[in-house]
């Protein structure tokens, strides 16, 4: 029998960290489904799904897609399966009778039954973040689709990002194309004071634009996405200063397959 | 283990380039042969020498080659260098010399030369033709060891190898510091910085070429055609 | 007497008046400007007719020379291309502003000004684009001086002030020629020379948003660091209402330089 678990909290607690730590230690197969979040009025939700879905996926390869009902078996023997929602307010009672009747009725369309459901803020087995209070976030994103960025101009927009230039960031989570074909999951947030830049296992070959997720996601106050997409646009690489880039890299792999 | 050979000034002189050949296959461990500059000159025509330099005979060492100051001026009498034109060369010898050069290359060379670079950093080594400040850039044992230092640190390299002067000569840094002290808003803040243990070599120019082993960090000063060289022991 | 010595006042009127005021206020009547008239921000027409009518000698800045004679600055002086390119924008805004007659100001700039043993310079002796950071090679910072024949050099262009004195210095070499049989061997005794950077008016990037400049107090040659605040507020207004990007507001009230250039010291560009 397979365990499934629903792990809650508001964008930011560390909900894909936490997954991310609990898969990796798990002995047997492992599942993840991420649900749409529960609105609140005047919370709005961030559209950045893909971001860890595709980072999780990457530091777990045979991690199993439980939104693919025909990919993957999910109740093995010795499975976890971990499902995640970003959602606000903590639950109105505790475990699995708190849950909101729509995941209950989405997860069973996928076959799936809980067996736990954790709260960050509230459940003593998940970490202690000090949860933000916050009562009016908007959320942004862009999506950054085989868009590559001068490493350079990539660190002074993050700084300039989540140092308040375009606004009072709260959140702000990105999956980057660079020019030597690695990506970097890019994730900062207000309480932690600091950035993680982890560079995904998966690396694009030097040929054109990298096909893989990339987006960037942004919850905080005043948003200015205007001046975000304007400076972002000054970042990108064209395809010939790409090709500048890619074209020893092609040159470099003949010669180490020659030897 | 890496030795070089190091030429500068050749001026067109296919006869002299054959004989530091000769000389080079004569001695023995020379690996590497580095051309740094002067190639040509308004004395004669070279087209002879920038062909063979480009197609190495079977036998030769390949050489790699820099521009020198020569090129540079002939580079930029031809538009190569933007508005500039071989002012230098002008100023100092003449309309004449100016009109020599431009003579005593055929035009089609000029795209090789386009592609020379203005210098090498091998191991850590610079080699260049004048200074990393410029390629007129005459280094002499008389220059200031200030200038030197200023020099190397350019191109942060321990050694540098130049060739505009002319001269054969290893000057070595071998003491001596500096006391810096700078007062800033945030703070004062003092050091004492000791002299880098670096050291400048001319290589010569024209018959007098230099040896270098960087394995013993020995170098030999040596001439064309020299006795000296036949048996392979120099006398550096 | 005593004499200032501002420099990258970067077009920001506020600022320069403040400065100005400052220096007014000591009752210091000798002032000399190193440079960076314009460049990034709002009022440079402003700022180079305060200049003028203010008769302060002054030498031409990186961006003075770059206004007048195109973009010289090589690419490699850009570490990122949103360096790069936010550094264009504001050379083509700052290119459509200048008057003719401005211009013609800046272009007739001179590239040092010498006073007796203090020489006056924007970036280096050898360049205008060249940084001389205070942590540059010591040898290296006072060959600059040295070679200049100038006993204390004062220069801008970094946007950090700092006074840095070098002293006690010596070299030895050993020599060896070809044909020779010993190396000789000799030792060179350095003079004491001294280099004072500016700061910036206009774009401080020294840690906090206050204008810096110098005073060179000649009587007991020693070298003050000043700061003055001004009305930030007022030239974050004038970039957003004349149309430079709004993020630059935002870095000039955090005390960020506009666009991150290069640090190096050394670098030479062979273009
Ligand atoms: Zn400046
Ligand atoms: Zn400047």
């Amino acid at each position: 029998m397979a365990q499934t678990w629903l792990i809650s909290g508001p964008p930011g607690c560390g909900k894909t960290t936490w997954m991310l730590n609990t898969l990796k230690n798990h002995q047997g197969q492992r599942g993840y489904l991420r649900l749409p979040g529960i609105s609140t009025t005047g919370l709005e939700q961030a559209d950045d799904g893909a971001i860890d879905q595709t980072y999780l996926q990457d530091q777990i390869t045979d991690l199993i897609d439980l939104s693919n009902t025909d990919q993957a078996p999910n109740d093995q023997e010795q499975q976890l399966n971990l499902i995640e929602l970003t959602q606000f307010e903590p639950p109105s009672s505790s475990a699995l009778e708190g849950v909101d009747s729509s995941v209950i009725q989405q997860l069973e369309a996928l076959g799936l039954r809980l067996d736990r459901a954790l709260h960050f803020g509230r459940d003593d087995d998940l970490p202690k973040d000090d949860t933000l209070e916050f009562s009016r976030l908007e959320a942004w994103s862009m999506p950054l689709e085989r868009c590559v960025w001068d490493p350079n101009s990539l660190s002074s927009f993050w700084f300039e990002l989540v140092n308040g230039a375009y606004g009072d960031v709260y959140r702000a989570k990105a999956l980057m194309n660079l020019p030597d074909g690695r990506a970097f999951f890019c994730n900062w947030m207000v309480s932690q004071g600091g950035s993680q830049f982890l560079p995904l296992e998966s690396v694009a070959p030097p040929d054109g634009r990298p096909k893989r997720c990339s987006m960037l996601s942004v919850q905080g106050k005043a948003l200015d996405g205007g001046g975000i997409q304007a400076t972002i646009a000054d970042c990108l690489l064209s395809d010939e200063v790409l090709e500048l880039h890619q074209e020893p890299q092609r040159q470099q792999a003949e010669l180490t397959q020659a030897l | 283990m890496e030795r070089w050979a190091l030429i500068s000034g050749l001026k067109g002189d296919l006869e002299l380039y054959e004989q530091i050949q000769r000389d080079l296959q004569a001695t023995r461990g020379v690996n590497t042969l580095f051309v740094l500059g002067d190639v040509i000159s308004p004395e004669r025509n070279c087209d002879a020498l920038w062909d063979r330099l480009q197609n190495p005979k079977r036998g030769d060492l390949r050489p790699n080659c820099i521009y020198g100051w020569w090129e540079e001026q002939l580079l930029a009498e031809t538009g190569f260098r933007g508005d500039r034109k071989a002012d230098a060369l002008r100023l100092n010898h003449g309309e004449e010399v100016v009109d020599a050069l431009l003579r005593a290359v055929d035009p089609a060379h000029l795209r090789w030369l386009v592609s020379l670079q203005f210098g090498f950093v091998e191991l850590d080594c610079g080699l260049i033709h004048g200074s990393s400040a410029d390629i007129g850039d005459e280094l002499t044992p008389e220059t200031s060891p200030l200038i030197l230092i200023d020099r190397l640190t350019r191109l942060d390299v321990n050694r540098l190898f130049t060739a505009r002067s002319a001269q054969q000569f290893r000057l070595e840094l071998t003491g001596g510091g500096i006391d810096s002290h700078v007062k800033a808003l945030g703070g004062e803040h003092k050091q004492q910085q000791p002299v880098p243990k670096r050291s400048v070599i001319g290589i010569g120019a024209g018959a007098h070429y230099t040896i270098y082993d960087a394995g013993s960090d020995r170098v030999d000063f040596l001439k064309a055609g020299a006795k000296a060289v036949a048996n392979g022991r120099g006398f550096g | 007497m005593s004499h200032a010595v501002i420099s990258c006042l970067h077009a920001n009127l506020a600022a320069t008046e403040a400065v100005l005021a400052d220096i007014d206020r000591q009752g210091i009547e000798h002032i000399t400007c190193l440079g960076d008239l314009v460049g990034y921000g709002p009022q440079p027409n402003e700022v180079v007719e305060l200049i003028r009518q203010r008769q302060i000698p002054t030498c031409q800045g990186c961006w003075d020379e770059d206004i007048i004679d195109g973009l010289n600055s090589c690419e490699c002086s850009y570490p990122s291309q949103l360096a790069e390119r936010r550094g264009h924008r504001a050379h083509q805004w700052t290119d459509a502003q200048l008057s003719e007659e401005n211009k013609a100001f800046l272009a007739s700039l001179p590239m040092t000004v010498r006073r007796e043993r203090l020489l006056f310079v924007h970036g280096s002796p050898n360049s205008q684009h060249e940084y001389l950071l205070p942590d540059m090679d010591a040898f290296a910072a006072l060959e600059r001086v040295e070679s200049s024949g100038a006993n204390t050099l004062f220069c801008g262009h970094t946007h950090m002030p700092y006074v840095r004195e070098l002293s006690g210095g010596s070299i030895r070499v050993k020599v060896k020629q070809a044909g020779e049989e010993a190396a000789s061997e000799r030792k060179l005794e350095l003079p004491m020379r001294r280099i004072v950077n500016a700061g910036s008016v206009g774009e401080p990037r020294h840690g906090s948003t206050e204008a810096t400049y110098v005073i060179h107090h000649e009587d007991s040659d020693e070298i003050e660091i000043r700061e003055v605040a001004y009305d930030i507020e007022r030239t974050c207004r004038a970039i957003v209402d004349g149309g430079l990007p709004e993020v630059f507001a935002w870095r000039l009230s955090h005390g960020f330089e506009y666009a991150e250039r290069a640090d190096d010291a050394s670098h030479v560009c062979e273009r």
